[in-house]
């Protein structure tokens, strides 16, 4: 008869498979600990792994434009303080014309500032940011203002431009009759401000009108760049460049009041113009500032998701590896005692 | 009633003993061995004082059938999750680190700071050396898949071999219980050695067998082919050489009827064979789709034109053309590479062009991002993807991709549980097995002391008859 019956072999091996599944429990037990996440992701989390692995993924590229949007935001403080500079010498300028106006300037001083602010105004526009010029558009790669200097293609078209009005130069004896009225018709004559206003701005400037756009966050993007082309940039050129050219001519006290009268109002609206892109280009910044805020906000979270999903508790994982120690141990103990259990012992 | 009647019975209690003794030594010689059934000597009265001693071998047919079947679930089902883990490694890499989602994050990453700094032409090469990077891992995952079924393809030649040997076997340890049976002699040995055979068996096909007259066992496979009947049936198998992208692999018959590898992709397999053919067509087979089916989607999402309508920087053998629209192009993921115009100059990516001047979008300067923008926006809207691939049917490339790891570490993930259940199932149904039928050698002992009084009590019978026989003489003489 056979009550209950346990085979010598089912004896000894009776610890041998759990005590395997323990010490592979063990083993992922410690990468838990060292790692602090769950040992083998893929079997962990299943079908769910495809979660974890979009978390990476959105995480590496919110940080990546987090970290392009530094670079769009240093373009945008450089743009932001040279328009500024811009401003400042546009204010400058109307004040000495406003002097000039009023009788009290001399001509030279008058012609001075014009030429500097010309100047200014080039190797402003011309400020170039990580090689690429601030003001060029798209067409970062050349300088966006060429110099308004003898042979400059600005500077002939302009000569041009008076000796077709008036029939000789500015440096010619009979510009001297050259009336109030004349020059105020001249300044205003499609012919001039077509170089400035219109499609001839090409002779000053190679930028595109069509500025850098780039994404600054997950679903947005954004024009991050002010082109050359702006109105403010034209205005004050127009300005500068017939102050610095035409105070320097053989020209009546009437047609220089005229001349400034011009600039003036030339330099007033380009003050303006100029203060509008600020103001845009701030909001840009804000927006820029604003979205890599809310990116690495979006990374903070995704990081807590990955956690809850990839993370183990660090406690509990240490519990286990104590339990798992003590098992393994007694374990052993077990198997070694029920070794030595055999009737043979006891038997003479 | 005699003395010498006494003498007799004692005499055969002495033959019964030691006939009792070497069935319990050869219990004990062999208490290890897991393939022993515990022999019993069961003595018998017949006429008043004869015994016969009849060695009954300890079987639980049940018992036997459960583990059987317990061990060709384990065994297909360690085969299926032990492949997934090699293919695991094989194509995505540890962490996912070599995964087409990771390439394809990278160079979404290199697009976007190309696009904050076109004119930077080193940024372009970084994308192109992300596009190459894409391209590598589809190259070379198309390239592990495939070598992993060629290698699942030779091994399940192998396995057959062995099958077919082990039928062989089956069939020389059957004959030999047949004919000791009918002989009338003890074939418990001959009946371990059959058992032990079969349960190799079990871990290649899943059995259910009968047992006929004469202990002639006959064996078919769990649907019912004939493996065994008298004469062992002929599995048979030809391997391929090597396997290309979305070919089928050949089928294993036995006895002319083609061997089913169970349903496709659920993660249960039983028999190392049917584990082999899911792994070969089943899993292996959908991840080749799956790669096939991210390489179309890039070279979609960078095809150039409006509406895009020539592969990009992305190219294929079909190239210019672009992979029609949600159908699977087997191989393609093998055949992805990097365009050689954009590779040369990545300005090409950005300003357009890589098709020729008829697809050159800007020439105003090299701070042009639009088109960077477009490419990255494309990689992340949906499209279309080939239902056979087993996952989402509309999604982007990036979500698709990684998709493909999620459906992939589902089915390792269900396979690798279901490997520890069966696992534990077959280690607790050896036990009992070994429980019902092995032998313990304590037990043994203890009949051992047994037959050892019974030995000495008819000794000492023996020895009282002879000493009676002796008086008896002594007074007659």
């Amino acid at each position: 008869m056979k009550a209950v019956s346990v085979s010598s072999a089912a004896i000894s091996n009776a610890l041998r498979y759990s005590n395997a599944r323990m010490q592979v429990d063990l083993v992922k037990a410690m990468k838990e600990m060292d790692t602090s996440r769950v040992a083998d992701l893929g079997l962990a989390l299943g079908a769910r792994s495809a979660q974890s692995i979009n978390f990476h993924r959105d995480i590496d590229r919110l940080q990546g434009i987090v970290d392009s949007n530094a670079l769009v935001t240093s373009r945008l403080s450089s743009t932001q303080a040279a328009l500024g500079n811009l401003s400042d010498f546009a204010q400058n300028l109307m004040s000495v014309l406003t002097t000039a106006i009023s009788g009290d300037a001399a001509a030279t001083t008058v012609r001075d500032t014009g030429t500097a602010t010309l100047q200014s105004l080039t190797s402003i526009l011309n400020t170039s940011v990580n090689g690429e010029y601030l003001f060029a558009g798209i067409n970062t790669d050349t300088k966006p203002l060429a110099d308004f200097s003898a042979t400059s293609a600005a500077k002939i078209a302009f000569d041009t431009a008076f000796s077709n009005y008036f029939g000789f130069a500015q440096t010619d004896l009979q510009a001297a009759n050259i009336t109030a009225a004349q020059m105020t018709d001249f300044l205003n004559d499609p012919s001039v401000t077509d170089q400035f206003l219109g499609a001839d701005w090409t002779n000053w400037s190679s930028a595109t009108d069509q500025t850098i756009t780039s994404r600054i966050a997950l679903s947005d993007t954004s024009q991050t760049s002010v082109s050359a082309n702006i109105d403010g940039v034209r205005k004050l050129a127009m300005a500068a460049a017939i102050v610095s050219d035409l105070f320097d001519a053989n020209l009546s006290d009437g047609a220089r009041q005229a001349v400034a009268q011009r600039a003036l109002s030339l330099a007033g609206e380009a003050t303006s113009d100029l203060t509008q892109t600020q103001a845009q280009t701030g909001i840009i910044e804000k927006r820029v500032s604003d979205a890599s805020d809310r990116m690495t906000m979006q990374i903070d979270l995704f990081n807590r998701h990955i956690l809850d999903l990839e993370g183990v508790d660090g406690y509990e994982v240490a519990n286990r590896v104590n339990d798992l120690v003590a098992h393994i141990q007694t374990s052993y103990e077990l198997t070694a005692r029920i070794q030595q259990l055999s009737l043979l012992n006891f038997l003479t | 009633m005699s003395l010498s009647t006494a003498l007799n019975i004692a005499q055969s209690s002495l033959r019964a003993t030691s006939l009792q003794t070497s069935v319990v030594s050869r219990n004990v010689s062999d208490a290890h061995d897991p393939d022993y059934a515990r022999r019993a000597a069961v003595v018998a009265s017949m006429a008043p004082g004869a015994r016969v001693v009849e060695i009954q071998r300890s079987a639980n047919e049940q018992l036997f059938r459960q583990y059987v079947a317990a061990l060709s679930a384990w065994s297909g089902q360690s085969t299926l999750s032990s492949g997934m883990d090699r293919l695991q490694l094989a194509v995505n890499g540890a962490d996912n680190s070599a995964s087409a989602s990771t390439a394809i994050g990278a160079l979404q990453q290199a697009l976007q700071f190309y696009a904050t700094s076109p004119s930077n032409q080193s940024l372009g090469q970084s994308v192109i050396v992300a596009a190459q990077q894409v391209v590598r891992t589809l190259n070379d995952g198309t390239q592990a898949l495939q070598d992993f079924r060629t290698q699942t393809d030779g091994e399940i030649a192998t396995a057959v071999g062995e099958l077919n040997n082990l039928l062989g076997q089956f069939e020389a340890a059957n004959r030999a219980v047949v004919n000791g049976t009918r002989a009338g002699t003890d074939v418990s040995d001959a009946l371990d050695q059959r058992d032990a055979i079969l349960k190799k068996i079990a871990e290649y096909v899943p059995v259910s067998t009968f047992t006929r007259g004469d202990n002639d066992m006959v064996i078919t496979t769990g649907d019912g082919t004939m493996l065994f009947e008298t004469v062992p049936r002929t599995v048979s198998f030809t391997p391929s050489s090597g396997y290309a992208a979305g070919a089928q692999g050949n089928t294993i018959y036995i006895d002319n009827v083609p061997l089913s590898a169970g349903p496709a992709n659920s993660a249960e397999a039983n028999g190392k064979l049917a584990g082999m053919l899911q792994l070969r067509d089943g899993v292996a087979s959908t991840m080749q789709a799956q790669l096939d089916e991210i390489a179309r989607g890039l070279i979609t999402a960078f095809a150039e034109g409006d509406p895009p309508d020539a592969a990009g920087l992305f190219t294929w053998s079909g190239a210019p053309a672009i992979p029609s629209s949600g159908t699977l192009v087997d191989g393609l993921a093998g055949q992805i590479r990097v365009n050689a115009a954009a590779a040369n100059n990545p300005s090409l990516l950005r300003d357009g062009g890589i098709n020729g001047a008829a697809y050159v979008v800007n020439s105003d300067g090299s701070s042009y991002a639009d088109l960077l923008i477009a490419y990255s926006e494309r990689l992340d809207e949906p499209m279309d993807f080939a239902p056979s691939a087993g996952i989402t049917v509309t999604s982007s490339v990036t979500s698709y991709s990684a998709n493909a790891i999620g459906w992939f570490e589902g089915v390792r993930q269900r396979a690798q549980v279901a490997a520890d259940n069966k696992e534990a199932l077959a280690a607790r149904t050896a036990e009992a097995l070994s429980n019902d039928t092995g032998v313990n050698v304590d037990n043994e002992l203890a009949l051992l002391l047994d037959l050892e009084h019974a030995y000495q009590a008819s000794a000492r019978v023996l020895n009282t008859v002879n000493q009676m026989l002796d008086s008896l003489l002594e007074a007659v003489r």
